[in-house]
């Protein structure tokens, strides 16, 4: 399911004193079944803009387009619910939303809600369980009793359970301890792969961007001012370093080779792409001494 | 020697129902002046460490000692005053209305004289380096920002012992960074004994010492340098591996024959450079 988004303008307060413009003339694309990073600082838009995604605001001017469906500042409310089908969010610190008494229930309150039969809510449940890594012995228990990591797969999976086609993720992995962040992160590209989901991630880690995104969006002041792939952004440290955004840490040890004198030919984004040169340079060298 | 926290025999459950104990047998000095970096993966049980020594939980055998003190439900005022908190999300510490009052908050409290509070809030903003935020809303402010604000409200109080939950986990990188130089200002320029719970590598590299806490035990006590050695172990008891550790993982499965001792990074970027640009 792709995006369209055309001169979006959005403004918080329209007409009063603290009229306060949050993005302005945002046009971009994200095309079906990619994996998208949107980075920038606090204040840069990107929650704003997010927040457009499945409707909880509209355009103050310009529009918005999931597939088929257009958002502009006349779509009514209710046009909205469709949207809100297809987009499924999570946010910072999804676990703080969980409330049923237990794990089964909680993942199944949204298809029930959506109309399906308590029988054909739970199946789905089941299966998103599985899809997250949530092992059969904790569905019956209470959400509350799971450790952290558990519970926002617990939420995550409540999520899906929608059956969205896009999957929006704000900072997922906020909070976690680094194997459940490197857990959660394999479990969305997962996700991403088997079963085709688009997803958009914002963060702050560059190396989930270098490792896991095809696509970068980078926001500043309400406005985008990079929209390119993460081997072309991450080419430009300085340019990088103008606007307070940091490097995936491979690229930035490759930077320090460089300044010694390491000859790349393109800086790479990760661990084996790094390795893998080095190796080669080193290799190279090694025929070199026994010729 | 007595030390400014001594531990001895720490035993705690949060409920009789629990078979397991969520700390176990915890023995544990801390010299005055010391940085101590905690680890553990999540629910290991080191803030709950954190907050027996802040007399938050009452343990079911063993004793505290806080600057010699032991500590009691008789001492536990007294000692939580030598005692400062700062916690994962300084959203959830904010009380005042601008920066400044926010930061007198625990010293209206403590009902301490207007005047004095006057230097306090000054001084401690100075600390943190946010003197010319003193009027502004505490909202408006980065996250680095509000977590030296949290952090300056603590240090108001002049406690001997600052501990740090987790402190850095929610902040971009840039605010990540000013706290932990600000941590090492505080340990090593202004002399606050300093405890940081962390899952950040960063962090864990510049203290003193290391403990490691798992299943509520403490399973090892050691130099940051001497850890870093164990690798990819590192991930399973809660901490990032180093990258240099990670990228020479990546080599030697390639082939490339590396030094076995721990490299940081600049030593690294040392010996490759030699082993790539030699004529």
């Amino acid at each position: 399911m792709s995006i369209h988004i055309e001169k979006l303008n959005y403004v918080y307060q329209s007409g009063t004193p603290f009229s306060h413009r949050a993005l302005t003339d945002v046009s971009l694309d994200i095309a079906d079944n990619t994996y998208t990073a949107i980075i920038g600082h606090t204040g840069s838009g990107k929650s704003t803009l997010l927040q457009h995604l499945n409707g909880l605001l509209k355009p103050t001017s310009g529009s918005l387009t999931v597939e088929n469906n257009k958002i502009t500042a006349e779509t009514k409310n209710k046009e909205l619910n469709d949207l809100r089908r297809h987009v499924g969010f999570v946010f910072q610190f999804p676990e703080a939303q969980l409330f049923e008494e237990t794990v089964l229930k909680d993942i199944a309150f949204a298809p029930k809600n959506f109309g399906k039969s308590d029988e054909e809510a739970e199946q789905i449940a089941v299966k998103m369980a599985k899809l997250v890594g949530l092992p059969d012995s904790v569905l019956q228990k209470s959400p509350f009793e799971l450790s952290g990591g558990q519970m926002r797969r617990v939420a995550i999976a409540g999520v899906l359970a929608m059956e969205p086609q896009i999957l929006v993720l704000d900072e997922p992995t906020a909070g976690l301890d680094p194997k459940g962040r490197l857990e959660m992160m394999e479990m969305f590209d997962r996700l991403h792969k088997e079963q085709h989901l688009t997803i958009i991630l914002v963060t702050h880690q560059m190396n989930d961007v270098a490792n896991y995104a095809d696509h970068v969006i980078v926001m500043e002041k309400g406005r985008v001012i990079a929209d390119s792939q993460p081997a072309e952004i991450f080419s430009d440290p300085e340019w990088l370093k103008a606007h307070h955004l940091g490097l995936p840490q491979t690229t930035a040890f490759a930077a320090k080779l460089q300044q010694q004198g390491v000859p790349f030919k393109t800086l790479p984004l990760t661990e084996a792409q790094l390795a893998a040169q080095l190796a080669d340079m080193m290799n190279e060298q090694g025929g070199g001494l026994r010729g | 020697m007595s030390g400014i926290i001594d531990i001895k025999d720490l035993c705690f459950r949060y409920s009789q129902e629990n078979e397991e104990l969520d700390l176990s047998h915890i023995d544990l000095h801390v010299n005055e002046g010391e940085w101590l970096a905690v680890i553990g993966h999540n629910g290991s049980g080191k803030s709950t460490l954190a907050k027996a020594i802040d007399g938050l939980i009452a343990p079911e055998a063993g004793e505290i000692y806080i600057d010699g003190e032991k500590l009691t439900d008789q001492s536990l005022w007294n000692i939580r005053k030598k005692i400062g908190m700062v916690f994962q999300n300084p959203d959830n510490q904010f009380v005042g209305a601008d920066v400044e009052g926010d930061v007198a908050f625990g010293l209206e409290n403590q009902g301490i004289e207007r005047e004095e509070m006057h230097a306090r809030v000054k001084e401690a903003l100075e600390v943190v380096g946010m003197q010319d935020f003193a009027q502004h809303e505490p909202v408006r402010l980065s996250g680095g920002q509000k977590q030296r604000v949290a952090i300056a409200g603590v240090l108001a109080l002049r406690p001997k012992i600052v501990i740090f939950d987790e402190s850095t986990s929610m902040l971009d990188p840039e605010g990540r960074m000013q706290i932990i130089s600000l941590i090492r200002q505080l340990n090593k320029k202004e002399g606050f004994t300093v405890l940081s719970i962390t899952h950040d590598i960063d962090e864990a590299s510049l203290a003193d010492r290391v403990i490691v806490v798992d299943d509520g035990k403490i399973i090892d006590d050691s130099l940051p340098q001497d850890l870093f050695q164990k690798g990819n172990q590192l991930i399973e008891i809660g901490l990032d591996v180093p990258y240099p550790q990670r990228l020479k993982g990546e080599l030697a499965q390639r082939g490339i024959d590396l030094p076995q001792e721990y490299m940081d990074e600049g030593s690294l970027v040392n010996w490759l450079c030699r082993s790539i640009l030699k004529n």
